[in-house]
């Protein structure tokens, strides 16, 4: 709880309540690079393979070709490079398949979503930023703003935002039918702090280590049962008892 | 009193969901007006909830949850207005040719900085003709002392199409590079002008003294005005962005520079069409002999008087231009 906090874009709305939304680091920026780089490429192959099986002789149908559309082609492609991330972003909603894909988004500073100008100068300014090779001068840029934004968000009052899964389920799900001791009446009232603490401890339950299952659940049951020594010894002793005891124990919240 | 947060997420989650498939169906935008109406509704109950939620149960699961919805909710509520095509065109009647105007200053100083590159590069090599094997690359030298320019060999090889796509993609690559080293605190724009210009001033030079300067002018004569036009306004909107860096004014830097690089990056994107115009002029007519020299001279200076007539006149003729301005 000590670490600072990350960085997070925070917007005052008309409504008077404010937002504060996670910002993407490096990592999530670099991972959805990889996915469109991949995604262009394996476009191009398939393009080139399917070329090949329809003209077999690809030099001959180039030179074939008249010279404006040979010159609109080459413009084009060129444009595919460039004009595939614009495109993108403003039709899908500030995201490419990539970003989509790792769950990040552009918005500008003031958590609207991209236009076609803030998305052209951007995108524009790659050029810069992969100087002087594999993307150098955006990664530092990054590494050193605030908010993780490169030259090219800067100059176009943009950035990028985490979108999370979250799992609204884990606070509504039904409890076990076979609860073992339900909570005497005496108990203090849970904090939000102390039901989350339960609730992500019950999530992750089934992927524990059975000693360390076993030794967690022991002790939030020390902690938040409100049993005395006998009632909790019996407890422990019954085989999945103390995880719908927990469960139990954070429905009788309602 | 606040709920306990079990009770909360129950109490409110059938609106959440709700205004989640809403949210869903307006991006792929099939809402009739009386969903809009409880898409509003939903946003707001939303927002109280988040307030709520950012008192009572800061940090957990749900106060991050609904920070989200809340934020997908205020950017389909709070949409910029969508740019169409009258826009577009507006942009080409109005606002490209009066931001340019507005921002004479950083043009004229990109000029002079690539008219010194081209005198600096000309008068060395003039004055020590082995000056040019530091300046000018070795295949152009091969070619002038072969007394041949190296567009003859282009064409020769190659059908005019793809000489023009090839100029095309490099034109463009130097335009977007020379702004867009601006960012570089105007740095790099510096240093775009200046190397291009003792490039060409060099290459010029070179030719002048082995005897080609005729040939080369027939070369550049049809497309140079336009293509070095565009290349000196790109580097005066680098320029501007260069000056926002260094001296932001009043504004914090950060939004100086999104402001005025909007206006800078109007500028680039402007110059887009006739960047690909002037590669299709430079691909097929200035090579070769096809035109004669005169032909060539003389649309090279119709078309760049031409693109200046329109950066300099365009979007004030006429009382309502002046209303809108105004």
């Amino acid at each position: 709880m000590s670490s600072p906090a990350s960085p997070s874009l925070d917007v005052a709305t008309p409504e008077r309540v404010s937002l504060s939304l996670p910002v993407a680091g490096i990592g999530y920026r670099c991972l959805a690079y990889l996915v469109d780089l991949a995604l262009l490429f394996s476009f191009w192959v398939l393009a080139y393979f399917v070329f090949t099986l329809l003209v077999s002789d690809v030099v001959g149908f180039f030179q074939g070709l008249s010279g404006l559309v040979r010159t609109l082609m080459v413009v084009g492609v060129f444009a595919t490079q460039w004009v595939y991330w614009t495109l993108c972003e403003v039709l899908m909603g500030g995201q490419t398949p990539g970003k989509r894909l790792v769950g990040i988004r552009v918005v500008r500073v003031d958590g609207s979503p991209v236009g076609v100008l803030e998305s052209a100068v951007r995108n524009l300014l790659r050029v810069v930023d992969s100087f002087p090779l594999i993307y150098a001068v955006g990664c530092l840029s990054i590494l050193l703003t605030r908010q993780h934004r490169r030259l090219g968000d800067l100059l176009a009052g943009t950035l990028l935002v985490r979108e999370e899964r979250i799992d609204l389920d884990k606070y509504t799900a039904a409890a076990a039918p076979s609860v073992v001791l339900p909570p005497a009446g005496v108990t203090a009232r849970l904090a939000s702090g102390d039901v989350e603490l339960i609730l992500s401890f019950l999530a992750r339950a089934p992927w524990l280590e059975p000693a360390a299952r076993t030794r967690l659940g022991a002790r939030l049951v020390e902690r938040y049962g409100g049993l005395d020594a006998q009632q909790r010894a019996t407890l422990l002793a019954a085989p999945g008892g103390v995880e719908s005891f927990l469960r139990a124990r954070v429905q009788a919240e309602r | 009193m606040a709920s306990s947060l079990p009770a909360f997420v129950a109490r409110r989650r059938p609106d959440w969901t709700a205004l989640e498939a809403l949210l869903t169906r307006q991006r792929a935008g099939t809402l009739h007006l009386e969903e809009l109406r409880t898409l509003d509704v939903l946003y707001r109950r939303a927002a109280a909830d988040l307030a709520h939620a950012q008192t009572f149960h800061p940090g957990t699961d749900v106060h991050r949850f609904l920070n989200q919805l809340c934020a997908r909710a205020y950017a389909a509520i709070y949409q910029p207005p969508r740019e169409r095509w009258a826009a577009l065109l507006a942009f080409f009647r109005q606002d490209f040719p009066r931001t340019l105007r507005a921002h004479g200053a950083f043009v004229a100083a990109s000029a002079g900085l690539f008219v010194l590159g081209i005198l600096l590069g000309a008068v060395v090599v003039l004055l020590e003709p082995r000056g040019a094997e530091l300046l000018v690359p070795e295949n152009l030298r091969d070619y002038i002392s072969r007394k041949q320019l190296w567009t003859d060999g282009l064409l020769s090889v190659s059908p005019p199409g793809a000489v023009a796509s090839g100029i095309a993609t490099n034109n463009l690559t130097v335009t977007i590079a020379t702004f867009a080293s601006g960012l570089l605190l105007g740095l790099g724009t510096v240093f775009m002008l200046l190397n291009n210009g003792v490039h060409l001033g060099s290459v010029a030079a070179l030719c002048v003294h082995e005897g080609l300067g005729a040939k080369l002018f027939d070369f550049i004569a049809a497309h140079g005005p336009v293509e070095l036009s565009i290349i000196v306004i790109a580097g005066g909107a680098g320029l501007r962005v260069g000056q926002t860096l260094i001296a932001p004014g009043e504004l914090p830097r950060g939004q100086a520079l999104v402001l005025h690089g909007r206006e800078s990056v109007k500028l680039v994107l402007g110059c887009a069409p006739f960047l690909a115009l002037i590669a299709v002029v430079e691909g097929f007519i200035s090579p070769g002999d096809f035109f004669p020299g005169w032909v060539k001279a003389s649309l090279g200076l119709a078309l760049g008087a031409l693109f200046w007539g329109y950066l300099l006149r365009a979007g004030n003729a006429g009382p309502r231009a002046g209303v809108a301005a105004g």
